[in-house]
Formats: C-alpha cells, sequence, structure tokens
C-alpha cells in the first residue's frame, strides 16, 4: 500500500536547513547536545534526553509522538556515566517507544510501545515488533525481528530489508507535509 | 518497509506457484524465473556469535559444539548474560599475621555473570567468581560420556567389521552370524533367527566388546517426604529451563547453570534450475552488504495498491496503482488477463517473437567452478504447488504499453516535470514522476456465494520488458526479452451490493 | 575437556541424528553424548500466523508444508548446518504412519536435497546404549506408549504393545481434575504440562489401592502456582495425575500389561531374560516414581489370577541407559549412525530413481533374501 499524506500544522513545525522538521510541542533536554543530521522528523511530545549525554541521529530518521530518547547509564563503583547514543540513518521510532540504547544501527524499525533496554546495540536492518521489550545489554543481529517480552528473535527479514526502509523513511518524509490553510 | 508491518496486499506468483510479496521474492538471471525462498536451496555460510559478533570458520565451529565460548544464556530466562565486575568478598583475617598481608594486598578484581532480565547471577548458583574476565567458568560434563565413548568405539568396529565382510564376499552367502545384520528387520529375518539355537558365542565375542549394562532390581523409589512436605514452585525448574541442558536437566534452581550461546548463521540462496547463487552476503557477521544481491525487489517492476474506491459487487470501482521500475534500463509493460501463459518471450535477430528456452537464454560466461549441464546431478525438483487464489472480480486492463524510464537516483533531486517525454494516455496513466508512473484501472466485483466476508481478490498478468545484461561482460549486445508474471491483489471487502 | 572431544570426527562428515516425537524433537550429531537441544515439535504456520504441532496436520499436503518450515528452522537455526548432501538418521517407531514417513523422506530428499536418509526403528537403536542384544524397550512418550521386546538384536515383532496411555492422556487428566476443583478455568495444555512436571508424581501402589475410598490417606501439600491468577493446584491433582496409566481399561489393559501381555507372547525360553531386561526410553517415564509403581504393579499382576498360570517369573530387572530417558532413542541413533553403513541407507540417487521409502511391512523389501535390504 502506498503510504498517505499525513498533513501537520505548519505553525507547530520548526523546518531547519538542513531538512529537519521538529515539532514545537517536544521536549529536548540540552538541545547543543542534540545533533539530528537532515531531513529528521520529530514529532509532537517527543522527547530526547540530551542533558543526560550526547544523542546524534542520521538522515531521514522519524521520531514519532510520545517517543522517549534517552542514553544509557552503566554503573561503575563510584557513581553513574552517562554513554552517548548514536542512531544511523533511516530509523523509524514508533510512537510512545523508549530507547535507552547505546546504538541504534541504520534501517531500523522500532515498532510502538517498544521498549530498548539499557545499553543494547541494535544492529543495521533490524525489526523490533511493536510492544516489544527488549532486556537491557541485548544485541540485536542483523535481518533479525525481534518480538514479545522479553524479545527474542522469531524470524529473519528480506535481504532487500535495507533498500525496502530507505523506501519507507523517504516516502514517510515526502508525504509529510504541512496542511493547506 | 511496509513490506514489513502491513499484511501482504499485492502478491506475486512465484515459478514454485507459491505466492508472495516482492521483498521475499529472488530473480534468477541465468533462467529469468522469478524464485522464493521456498523454492531455492538454502545453504549455511558462516557461523556466527548473535551477542559478541564473533565468526569462526567452520572447522572452529564444528569443535566448538555451534556455540560462542565466551557468551552466555541465563539458564532461567535464556537472554544474554553479562559479567560484572565486583571486589573479592573480603575473608575475617584468621590470625594477626594473615591481617598484615591482606592490608598490603591490592584487593583483587572478580567477575560474576548476571542476568540483566531476572537478575539471575553466578553467584546465586554457587559458582565460584573468576578472576579473568572471559572464560574460565566450570563447564558440566556428562557424567555418561565415557561409557558413551566406549559404545561409539565399539560400533565403529562392528561397522568396519561388516564392511570389510561385505567387500570380501560380494556374491550373497549366509551373514546371519555378523552382528550387524542382525538389526536387520525383515520378517525373513526373524523367521530365520527364530527357530535356530543360540550362536556359537566366538563368533559374536570381541575383544573390545564393552561389558554389557547390569539390568538391577532395584529402581528409584519417591522421596520420603513427598507426602508430607510443602513445595516451593518457585524452587523448581521448569520443563523449558530443563531442556536447555539436556544432559543434566537439573530440578532444582540452583543446580541451573550458564549455557554457552549458540551461534547464528548467515545463508546464501542458490538457484535449484541453475545452481547460481540469488543472493550470497558477505562474509562478517556485521556487514548487511551482499556479494551477490538478485532480490526481485531490483528486477521486477514493482507493483503497489495506492486507492481503491469501496467495492459493490456488479458496480466498477476505480482502482489506482503505482508501478516503479527498479532497473537500469526503460522497460515496457503490459496488463494482460490472468490466462495469458507465463513462458518468456525473446525477440529474435531477425525480430521475430519466440519462445525463450534454457537454451537460447545467453548464459554469460559459465563461472569456471560450475560444472557443465551434463556432468551436474540430475536436479531434484519438488511439484510446483497449485495455486487456490481466486480471482473475486473483473478488472478492465489498459489495451496500450506503458513506458518506464530506467531507475535514476539522481532524478529524485531533478524537480523537472519529464511527463512530456511520454505520449501516455491522460485516462490510464494519471501521473508519472521518474521511473514511477500511476495508472487507473477499474475493478468489477462478481456476487460471490462463497467468498462471502472475504476480501476480493483480483488477478493479471503483468508484461515487462527485461534486458539481460550477463551477456554484455562478453561484448554481445544485451538480449532483451518479455517476462510475464501473475500478480493477486487483494482490495478489501465489499461494502455491500447495488 | 568434553567441549573438545569431538576432535577425532572433525575429518569426517557430519551425520545428523534426528528424533522427531510428537510432542519433542531431540537433534544432534551422530557420536556425540548429548542431544544439541530438544525442541517442540511445532511450528509457526506463515499464512495463518499461529502455532501449530506438526502431527496435528489435516492432509499429506499440509504435513508436507508443515515440515518443510520446521525442518528449515531446525536446520538452520537449531542444528545450523547447510542440510544439502548432508547424511541424515532419523528414529521413526515401528508403528509410524507409511503416510508419515513417506512424506517425510519426500521433504528431506524433494525439498532439503538431503545426501541420505537412514530411518531407524526407535526400539531396535535403542539398545545400542546398553551394550546388550536382548532388552525389552518400553517407550512412553506423549501419544502413546509402545513396547517391542529385542531378543538377541532381533525385534520380536509379534509381542508388540501399543496403547494411547501417555503424557497426552495425563493432561487430559489433569486438566480434568483441575477444572472440577476450580470451575472456568481455562489453561492451556502447555501450562498444564508444566503443571505436571513441576508438582506431580506417581504414587505408590498402596495408596492408589486408597485413593477414593473411605479411608484415603490424607492427599500431599497442595502448591501455589504463580501466573496471571495464581491457582491453588490440590494436593489430590498432583497424586492422581499419573493413576490413568494404571487404571485398567475396558479390555483389562494399562502399562503393566502390556509388559506381562508382550512376555507372554514370546517364546518361553526368552521370557525371563526380557524380564530382566527391561529399559524404560520417553520422557514420561521420568515422572518421580514411575519405575517404582510400575515394579510393584508388575509383581501384584504377576500373582493375579491373570497370569499367575501364565507366566513363571520371579523378578523383573531394569536398565539405565547411560542418558535421561526422554533422549535415549536418540542417544540409540547417535551411537548406530556413527557406523558408517552404506548399505543401509537409502541414498538420494536410489531415492530419486525409486521413489518410495523401503518398509518393512512392504513385501517388496521383504521378498528377497536378507542380502539386499536397505534401510530398515
Amino acid at each position: 500500500m502506498e503510504p498517505q499524506d499525513i498533513y501537520y500544522d505548519k505553525n507547530e513545525y520548526v523546518e531547519t536547513a538542513s531538512g529537519n522538521k521538529v515539532s514545537r510541542q517536544t521536549v529536548l533536554c540540552g538541545s547543543q547536545n542534540i545533533v539530528l543530521h537532515g531531513k529528521v522528523i520529530v514529532q509532537s511530545d517527543a522527547i530526547i534526553r540530551g542533558d543526560l549525554a550526547n544523542v546524534r541521529t542520521g538522515r531521514y530518521c522519524i521520531i514519532s509522538k510520545n517517543v522517549v530518547i534517552r542514553p544509557p547509564f552503566k554503573k561503575f563503583s563510584k557513581g553513574v556515566a552517562f554513554f552517548p547514543l548514536q542512531m544511523g540513518d533511516h530509523v523509524f521510532v514508533g510512537e510512545r517507544a523508549v530507547v535507552n540504547a547505546a546504538v541504534v544501527g541504520s534501517y531500523v524499525y522500532i515498532g510502538k510501545n517498544a521498549v530498548i533496554g539499557r545499553r543494547c546495540i541494535l544492529k543495521d536492518c533490524c525489526y523490533i515488533e511493536d510492544g516489544a521489550v527488549v532486556p537491557p545489554e541485548t544485541v540485536v543481529p542483523s535481518f533479525t525481528r525481534f518480538s514479545g517480552s522479553p524479545a527474542t528473535c522469531t524470524e529473519d527479514l528480506p535481504e532487500c530489508t535495507q533498500d525496502l526502509m530507505m523506501d519507507f523513511t523517504k516516502n514517510y518524509y515526502q508525504h509529510f507535509l504541512p496542511a493547506k490553510m | 518497509m511496509a513490506y514489513l508491518f502491513q499484511p501482504d496486499y499485492v502478491r506475486y506468483v512465484c515459478s514454485c506457484g507459491s505466492l508472495k510479496p516482492i521483498s521475499k521474492m529472488y530473480f534468477c538471471r541465468h533462467c529469468l524465473k522469478i524464485r522464493c525462498g521456498y523454492c531455492v536451496c538454502h545453504e549455511a555460510d558462516s557461523h556466527y556469535c548473535p551477542n559478541c559478533m564473533e565468526n569462526l570458520p567452520s572447522a572452529e565451529v564444528r569443535l566448538k559444539k555451534n556455540k560462542c565460548s565466551n557468551c552466555f544464556d541465563c539458564p532461567c530466562c535464556f537472554q544474554t548474560l553479562c559479567t560484572r565486575a565486583g571486589q573479592a568478598p573480603l575473608r575475617p583475617p584468621a590470625s594477626s599475621a594473615d591481617a598484615k598481608q591482606d592490608v598490603k594486598a591490592t584487593p583483587k578484581k572478580v567477575y560474576y555473570l548476571s542476568c540483566s532480565l531476572c537478575r539471575w547471577t553466578s553467584r546465586d548458583a554457587g559458582i565460584p567468581d573468576q578472576y579473568v574476565a572471559t572464560g574460565g567458568w566450570p563447564e558440566q560434563e556428562n557424567p555418561n560420556s565415557t561409557r558413551i565413548s566406549t559404545l561409539i568405539d565399539f560400533h565403529k568396529v562392528l561397522a568396519s567389521k561388516e564392511k570389510q565382510e561385505q567387500q570380501r564376499k560380494k556374491f550373497p552367502t549366509k551373514r546371519t552370524f555378523l552382528q550387524y545384520e542382525k538389526f536387520g528387520l525383515t520378517s525373513a529375518m526373524v523367521r530365520k533367527r527364530a527357530g535356530k539355537p543360540l550362536e556359537p558365542k566366538s563368533l559374536i565375542q570381541h575383544s573390545d566388546q564393552p561389558a554389557p549394562a547390569v539390568a538391577n532390581e532395584e529402581v528409584d523409589d519417591l522421596p520420603a517426604g513427598i507426602f508430607t512436605e510443602a513445595v516451593d514452585i518457585t524452587k523448581i525448574t521448569t520443563l523449558e529451563q530443563r531442556l536447555q541442558h539436556p544432559d543434566v536437566q537439573a530440578e532444582k534452581i540452583n543446580e541451573l547453570r550458564p549455557q554457552h550461546k549458540q551461534f547464528l548463521v548467515k545463508r546464501s540462496q542458490r538457484c535449484r534450475g541453475c545452481e547460481h547463487n540469488v543472493s550470497k552476503p558477505e562474509y562478517s557477521p556485521q556487514s548487511i552488504k551482499f556479494k551477490i544481491q538478485l532480490a526481485a525487489f531490483y528486477h521486477v517492476p514493482e507493483i503497489r495498491i495506492v486507492t481503491c474506491e469501496p467495492l459493490r459487487v456488479g458496480v466498477a470501482s476505480e482502482l489506482l496503482l503505482k508501478i516503479c521500475n527498479p532497473t537500469q534500463h526503460q522497460t515496457q509493460i503490459s496488463l494482460l488477463p490472468l490466462d495469458t501463459p507465463t513462458t518468456p518471450t525473446t525477440v529474435t535477430a531477425s525480430g521475430e517473437e519466440q519462445e525463450l528456452k534454457r537454451e537460447n537464454i545467453q548464459m554469460g560466461s559459465e563461472s569456471p567452478n560450475l560444472l557443465p549441464l551434463a556432468v551436474r546431478q540430475i536436479s531434484v525438483t519438488e511439484d510446483p504447488k497449485p495455486i487456490t487464489v481466486v480471482s473475486g472480480a473483473e478488472i478492465a486492463l489498459p489495451e496500450c504499453p506503458l513506458f518506464l524510464p530506467p531507475r535514476d537516483d539522481a532524478a529524485e533531486y531533478d524537480e523537472t516535470n519529464d511527463a512530456s517525454h511520454f505520449q501516455d494516455d491522460k485516462k490510464v496513466v494519471v501521473w508519472r514522476k521518474g521511473n514511477k508512473i500511476v495508472v487507473r484501472l477499474h475493478v468489477t466485483p462478481f456476487a460471490n456465494e462463497q467468498n462471502k466476508g472475504e476480501p476480493v481478490i483480483v488477478g493479471f498478468v503483468l508484461r515487462h520488458g527485461y534486458v539481460n545484461t550477463l551477456a554484455t561482460l562478453e561484448h554481445k549486445a544485451p538480449q532483451k526479452s518479455e517476462l510475464n508474471v501473475q500478480l493477486f491483489l487483494t482490495l478489501g471487502n465489499l461494502v455491500g451490493t447495488a | 575437556m568434553l567441549r573438545y572431544e569431538g576432535i577425532r570426527y572433525i575429518s569426517d562428515k557430519q551425520m545428523v541424528v534426528l528424533d522427531i516425537g510428537s510432542a519433542y524433537t531431540k537433534f544432534g550429531y551422530a557420536g556425540e553424548a548429548t542431544p544439541r537441544g530438544i525442541i517442540r515439535t511445532e511450528v509457526k504456520c506463515p499464512e495463518s500466523k499461529e502455532i501449530r504441532r506438526i502431527f496435528n496436520y489435516i492432509d499429506i499436503d499440509d504435513l508436507y508444508q508443515l515440515l518443510v518450515e520446521f525442518l528449515h528452522l531446525l536446520f538452520f537455526r537449531h542444528v545450523a548446518i547447510s542440510p544439502k548432501d548432508v547424511r541424515i538418521v532419523v528414529l521413526e517407531s515401528l508403528l509410524t504412519p507409511t503416510q508419515f514417513r513417506e512424506t517425510l523422506a519426500k521433504v528431506l530428499f524433494r525439498h532439503f536435497e538431503v545426501g541420505s536418509l537412514m530411518l531407524l526403528p526407535t526400539h531396535l537403536a535403542t539398545i545400542s546404549t546398553l551394550g546388550t542384544d536382548t532388552v525389552l524397550v518400553l517407550d512412553v512418550g506423549y501419544q502413546e506408549a509402545t513396547l517391542i521386546p529385542v531378543y538377541e538384536g532381533v525385534p520380536i515383532l509379534k509381542a508388540w504393545q501399543a496403547l494411547p496411555l501417555a503424557a497426552c492422556a495425563v493432561h487430559e487428566c489433569i486438566k480434568k481434575d483441575l477444572t472440577d476443583s476450580i470451575p472456568n478455568l481455562r489453561i492451556p495444555e502447555k501450562t498444564v504440562e508444566d503443571i505436571k512436571v513441576r508438582t506431580c508424581f506417581v504414587t505408590t501402589l498402596e495408596r492408589s489401592a486408597k485413593l477414593g475410598t473411605d479411608d484415603a490417606p490424607s492427599p500431599p501439600p497442595a502448591v501455589k502456582y504463580p501466573g496471571l491468577k495464581t491457582i491453588e493446584i490440590p494436593g489430590y491433582v498432583r497424586e492422581r495425575a499419573f493413576e490413568v496409566l494404571w487404571e485398567r481399561d475396558n479390555d483389562n489393559l494399562s502399562i503393566s500389561t502390556m509388559i506381562l501381555d508382550a512376555i507372554v507372547k514370546c517364546p518361553v525360553d526368552t521370557r525371563r531374560q526380557l524380564a530382566e531386561n527391561i529399559l524404560l526410553i520417553g520422557g514420561t517415564t521420568m515422572a518421580k516414581g514411575f519405575a517404582s509403581r510400575l515394579k510393584s504393579e508388575l509383581n501384584t499382576l504377576l500373582k493375579s489370577d491373570l497370569y499367575s498360570d501364565k507366566l513363571k517369573i520371579q523378578t523383573f530387572k531394569f536398565h539405565k541407559a547411560p542418558s535421561k530417558p526422554n533422549y535415549t532413542a536418540w542417544l540409540g541413533g547417535a551411537i548406530f549412525g556413527i557406523a558408517d553403513l552404506p548399505a543401509r541407507c537409502l541414498t538420494k540417487e536410489n531415492y530419486l530413481k525409486s521413489n518410495r521409502v523401503p518398509d518393512w511391512v512392504c513385501l517388496l523389501d521383504n521378498q528377497k533374501d536378507d542380502t539386499s535390504n536397505c534401510g530398515i
């Protein structure tokens, strides 16, 4: 199915020179530590905790409504340290997902209501199903589909996942349009 | 990507008869046929640990029993265990002399395994902490391994004896004294054996025969307290936990031991018709690239449903389809009725159309590791699956062919409208950009009593031109051919009758 | 170290041993002491997305598709090997439906293109774990209990016994008892199985006789079973779970009569030896107290009118295989399979030529003298 157009309120979104579309109704803590690499959509009520550590995303990332992106911490014998959170290109994060990963690769799909535990590593081309709970410090290999709570590998992804995901995020960006007044 | 989370609305028919979305299909350039996961030959290419991403050569994988030596799974919840560092617990000094030494010695770092999901730790299970971060964890041994290996050795000897006998006596003789032959199970055998006296012992006794197991009259009785003692179910392992470790199958939670993580495999796919690879990933487990990638998504035009008007029996509804050409060559597309034969055709040098057969497909230079056809093994073929989908609507197909320009990644940034290059019938082609067009069709569902409540499915044949670039390697002109593929679209439920 | 014991086989080609049971499938390589894993014999249907048991197939085509899906997962996820041209040992009960074994062979040869297939009868292969030739093998698995005595390496087929008294019947029994005590309770079979494994046991003969009478012994303590809703499993459910295996049915048959009936059908001179070489295999025999109950049942029956005239056996002796009973049959296959005997294997070439699997019930494979039997 071809995606439908999604219209947004022109007054709500800020569009940057590099093509990022960021809602004004988001909580971007420590915005100097957040780097959005262009053509990234951050939708309303998303929270990005740049105050804890650096957050970098690649191009064509889609952060849906009510998503929480929070750099992970690690406990040491002397206190706690936060680690930066890296996200690759063409990543989709579904509504109300909580991402605590250390690394999210490129061409990754994170479903609605999914929880990615502390210091997880999501490799390129993987798929976290809606509502999956990935336990802390899990490594999700490429071309796998994780689901359930605790999330386990249930299926393999097709070989052309990279292009499917690129197509999806680009299409999403193209269909994310300002509402005509 | 919609293919990954939506139901399959558009299904292509594979050469084997399976119906699959285009994302799960391959296209063999050598046979010019669509293949799918069901009709290709899968091969395990490389093994890797899903946690530490280490990949090993296959000989070593066999040696390690297909398990990672450094990564462990939690025996309780089967998630990956993490190595945690801690201080060695301080022991109360036994004497004043020891106490002095302890002060001097720096506190040693120790490591233990812990599960971040269910909070199981190796300390709970009573496994001593380690002084090195990786490896060194005690292995559990199968208590019967020595007995089993003597049995195995004995059977090897028996087998080699039987082989020798068979080679010595090519002509049929009575070979009943052979140990192995007795395991035959023909009724003739039983009849023969039944009335015979005991075999002379000397013939079946071998010097290296292991001592036969001794049966015992004593059996394990029920534990004494089972009728009176209360059971704490949280201390008893589940069947899943037991089966995770078949040789121990511990009954109590604290007897569980961490299990080595199993390797995953990277797979390559090979066409069963011509033995060429249709997909071969790079060796490294980190890489998502492919050495050979012949997914149908890159070779066969992709069709997507844009919109479909609500369907009513006997009423024509508008159906918009988006067609995309993924190849580097301009292609011509026509939509034909479902009963069109799907054999590929090609245009010969003289300009006439002929059926494409195996012999006249330009194979390109055969790679040296492929055996010539005659020498190759007889190809094992499965019978194609019958197609069970029935079309529930009449579809009006455009008569004129449609042209699709080649894919051009730069065109994305090109704002100029190039629709004028093509003389399109505006009634059919409603939109055109780059290598994509949207066409308008009309479907009229029939009244069908059998499939009430089921979504309406409509089918047609997609004919597309395909340029086989394999031949260009040998400086020949690329071969152009016309390929046909059957498609089934699931349009949705009927909303009522007219 | 155990992990490196495989070093001596590293040069030869690996042989995969599969024991596809109706509930669990055991898999591994020939020449190893334990299976690589034990998984449920079920698969997620690619179309309907529901979990289906392989043995609940509708027809042959359905079974073919289920087996393709299941074996694909088994080869690439669990065994991690390319099945093409690999040698396979499959353990099968002599009572496997012909439909099933033919479809299995078709899937293995036509879909996975395996190199050769050796079909081994479970009961016969099992005796190679003991190093003796005379064993009475009783297999109590999920669907049914089967028994075949093997004397001097030859199965005495006319004495075979089979009854649908196995895990499935036990599960039904627990489910019924639980729903009686807790109305409106809906529990999936997986949970019933877990309750059985973790809490139930086989009670003694003396107590069993008094169950249900007025002077019934006080039941064992109840167990709280956690879940979405904690349920309390009454003590009598725990104790009575396995009673169905011993209660004699309309034909006066139970697990214990199976053994005695089989011995009665055997020639007189083999009886004592068989009775003194009993081997219990299959997951259900791992229940606590199973063997001791079986022994006391056998001894009691021996004195009863039914058998006191026919059988003059004094003692029953039981073997202990060097393995857990639920994978003993697999181990038998793993030991037997190491002997590389081309004559007993069905090769791909032969299968594609003849398109059939040799079968012991078929006259075609029995007409010649024992010189040319391939397969079993």
